[in-house]
């Protein structure tokens, strides 16, 4: 007879082996997201010569699962910078949460007199340059505290000095930036197609605007091609001085399907 | 450390220069961190200049030395003539090759000059035979990544034989001086059209 | 408790779930974590100290896995300077490895030396931050900063002087050294050609009665002539080097920056 209540009714360990009790975290460690689960894939992005374009398809899979296939992954921030996000969904939203506050908090804390044009206006606010280093201290903080944000961002907007300015941060804080940059997939994928066009800042700064969206435009379509965690509705976003155009319901145009018909040599498949 | 290819250390050069090759080798015998020979020479001659260097694991070293010293004397009884270093390479390749799923676990350097011709040949090995022709040099053993240093940056085409020498002893030297379980002395071999010097160079005994 | 109840082997009886159920993670408030909070981004740092100057020399690849995430990543700073602009440092840091880790360290140190400089009315000098950067290290013993930093600067005597470290604050003062993926590949290249390693007097004799050639600080130009060429070799060999080549010359009067192109491959 077992004389503790708790245990009447329990299987037992002899018949089906010790019960796994990790996932109760009884007194264990704080929980803290230690893989992703819901996922958004690519972000890229590329400069011309007066802002930023970027983009990234509107889904969120679960695993290979396409779960979400309406998630909005580009955000915008005062009408002057748009952040993309890679990586873990729910920490997007976490991340989306705080940067609404800040730009609420920037909206009022400014000591910006009505009297003000909008170009004052603008300079007194955060540009993406001081973004991109507020979420890259904010990353490093989170990894150094081994709670991680499991996310790459990319920032796009102008700097300081009105230039256009695109710059990453994943999820240990690293932070870089050149001319063109894409996250996970896009890495791989569309990086050297961007980068046809802009090697560097100066050859960026020789594209147009039209120029710059149809190599994006031309990019989501490789990486809905060949990344099979992506889809064919993405948000694409213009950033110049100007402010902010974001399209949050394109639809990728001018598929060719033809080269799949001469794809040959993988499984049972070998003629 | 455990990795058969430097528990006992060692490291070998080659290098082409004008109508001359040299090949170069350190002469430490170690097991980890402990000399237990500072006489362990790791080039080997078949032939009047056909030279191959062998780095990696100690054991292996002499049997493959000797092996080929086999295969090379049956080559010139049946052959009646002195083998060539392309051929001498290409039966190293296939002798490695052999052993493919159990492989000897050295890095050969093949070095000579072609008898008729005079043309310099160099070319190196990974342990299950694929050859790396070079046209300038060939590095090998626990040494490769400061050799690589010192051969990308010291060495230059046409170099005569006693540049040639001045250039490899002292890419070796500096090379194995940053590796602690390469040195130990030193010995280089100049081979021209008919003529080989040997040199036995002291270097730091630590 | 649990054992008291056990019938099963392991435990001494059977056992029953939840609470008393054995944990499989280790001991109490262990914190057990899949996530790697370190990435090597690649690249090499080169310093090298002269008679009254000090050259500090880094590519500017930035590198994860096989990708080349940037090819203008600067790893060589200007450190203690009273503005963002640091027109009036007299320092330079220079940081290789966990690039995260290096941006960190470097602000760190930068604000240590401009606090500094505000506190006692003089930049800080080389001795004094070397010191304080080999601290800043250590006490990250346990969770070091994933670094391989030399600081650069001129001594109180107008020296070239040389500082390296490793992750942990290890540190000496040097004439040269080189860190970071290429440091194997550009050390030994520079124990030849800066303290003449291995360079003995023609015909000065045999064995012990060898002498070795005289060691002499180095003009300006022949430096900068050595670190590009320890460069061009590394980025022939080594995939994480590349792109551009960062040098900061460091004189009394004060810090000069040169851009030079490497093999972008």
């Amino acid at each position: 007879m077992d004389h503790r209540p708790q245990a009447w009714g329990r299987p037992r360990d002899d018949v089906y082996g010790a019960y796994d009790a990790s996932y109760l975290h009884d007194s264990g460690p704080k929980t803290a997201t230690q893989s992703p689960v819901v996922t958004g894939t690519s972000v890229i992005g590329i400069k011309f010569k007066d802002g930023v374009v970027i983009a990234a398809d509107n889904l969120a899979s679960y695993g290979s699962l396409a779960r979400f296939n309406n998630v909005k992954r580009l955000r915008t921030f005062l009408n002057s910078s748009v952040i993309g996000f890679g990586g873990d969904v729910s920490d997007m939203q976490y991340l989306d949460r705080l940067l609404s506050e800040l730009a609420i908090d920037e909206t009022y804390e400014t000591d910006d007199t009505p009297e003000d044009d909008e170009e004052t206006t603008k300079k007194t606010h955060l540009n993406a340059a001081n973004l991109h280093k507020y979420l890259q201290k904010l990353l490093y903080q989170r990894r150094s505290k081994f709670d991680p944000l499991w996310n790459q961002i990319l920032v796009a907007g102008t700097d300081g000095e009105g230039k256009p300015f695109l710059a990453s941060v994943d999820l240990r804080g690293t932070a870089f930036s050149s001319a063109s940059l894409a996250t996970g997939f896009g890495s791989a994928l569309a990086q050297p197609i961007m980068r046809r066009y802009a090697e560097t800042d100066e050859q960026a700064a020789k594209l147009t605007r039209e120029e710059a969206v149809a190599v994006v435009k031309e990019c989501m379509k490789v990486l809905f091609y060949r990344d099979a965690r992506s889809l064919d509705r993405y948000s694409i976003a213009v950033v110049t001085k100007a402010g902010v155009e974001l399209a949050e319901e394109e639809q990728l145009e001018k598929q060719s399907w033809a080269f799949a018909e001469r794809i040959r040599g993988y499984g049972t498949q070998n003629v | 450390m455990s990795s058969p290819f430097s528990i006992n250390g060692g490291a070998c050069v080659a290098m082409v220069g004008k109508d001359c090759v040299a090949i170069a080798c350190d002469l430490r015998l170690g097991l980890q961190a402990l000399t237990v020979s500072n006489n362990f020479p790791k080039i080997f001659q078949y032939g009047d200049n056909v030279f191959l260097g062998l780095t990696g694991l100690a054991t292996d070293v002499a049997t493959v030395s000797d092996l080929f010293r086999y295969k090379v004397n049956m080559y010139r009884l049946r052959e009646e003539r002195h083998i060539a270093p392309t051929t001498f390479a290409n039966l190293v390749s296939s002798s490695l090759y052999e052993r493919r799923f159990g492989p000897y676990f050295v890095s050969p350097v093949v070095a000579g000059l072609e008898a008729k011709t005079g043309k310099p040949f160099i070319c190196g090995f990974d342990s299950i035979g694929c050859i790396d022709f070079a046209k300038d040099f060939i590095v090998s053993g626990t040494a490769t990544e400061q050799l690589f240093g010192m051969c990308e940056s010291l060495w230059e085409p046409d170099l005569g034989p006693d540049e040639l020498f001045e250039t490899i002893s002292q890419a070796l030297l500096n090379a194995v001086d940053r590796d602690a379980l390469s040195g130990w002395g030193a010995h280089v071999y100049i081979i021209e059209k008919d003529k080989v010097t040997k040199r036995l160079l002291k270097g730091r005994q630590d | 408790m649990a054992a008291m109840f056990s019938q099963n082997p392991l435990m001494n009886g059977p056992n029953y779930s939840f609470n008393d159920a054995p944990k499989v993670n280790a001991p109490e408030g262990a914190r057990q974590h899949r996530f790697d909070p370190y990435t090597d981004n690649g690249g090499s740092t080169l310093a090298i100290a002269g008679a009254d100057f000090t050259i500090m020399a880094g590519d500017t690849r930035h590198t994860s896995g096989y990708s080349i995430n940037s090819r203008y990543y600067p790893k060589v700073f200007k450190i203690g300077g009273t503005t963002a602009d640091q027109h009036d440092a007299n320092l330079v840091l220079s940081v290789v490895g966990f690039a995260a880790d290096g941006e960190a360290l470097k602000e760190r140190l930068d604000a240590i030396c401009k606090m500094y400089r505000y506190r006692h009315g003089k930049p800080m000098s080389v001795k004094a931050c070397a010191q304080r950067l080999s601290t800043i290290l250590y006490q990250k013993r346990f969770f070091p900063y994933y670094v391989y930093a030399i600081l650069g600067g001129l001594d109180e005597e107008g020296k070239g002087a040389v500082y390296s470290y490793d992750p942990v604050g290890s540190y000496e003062r040097e004439q040269c050294r080189a860190g970071g993926a290429a440091a194997s590949l550009i050390m030994p290249f520079l124990d030849n050609q800066v303290n003449f390693k291995n360079q003995y007097v023609p015909g000065s004799g045999e064995g012990h009665a060898l002498q070795e050639r005289e060691r002499k600080p180095l003009s300006r130009n022949e430096v900068e002539v050595l670190v590009k060429d320890a460069f061009d070799g590394a980025v022939e060999r080594h995939i994480e080097v590349g792109d551009g080549l960062q040098m900061m010359v460091i004189t009394k009067d004060g810090i000069e920056e040169i851009l030079l192109p490497l093999k972008k491959d």
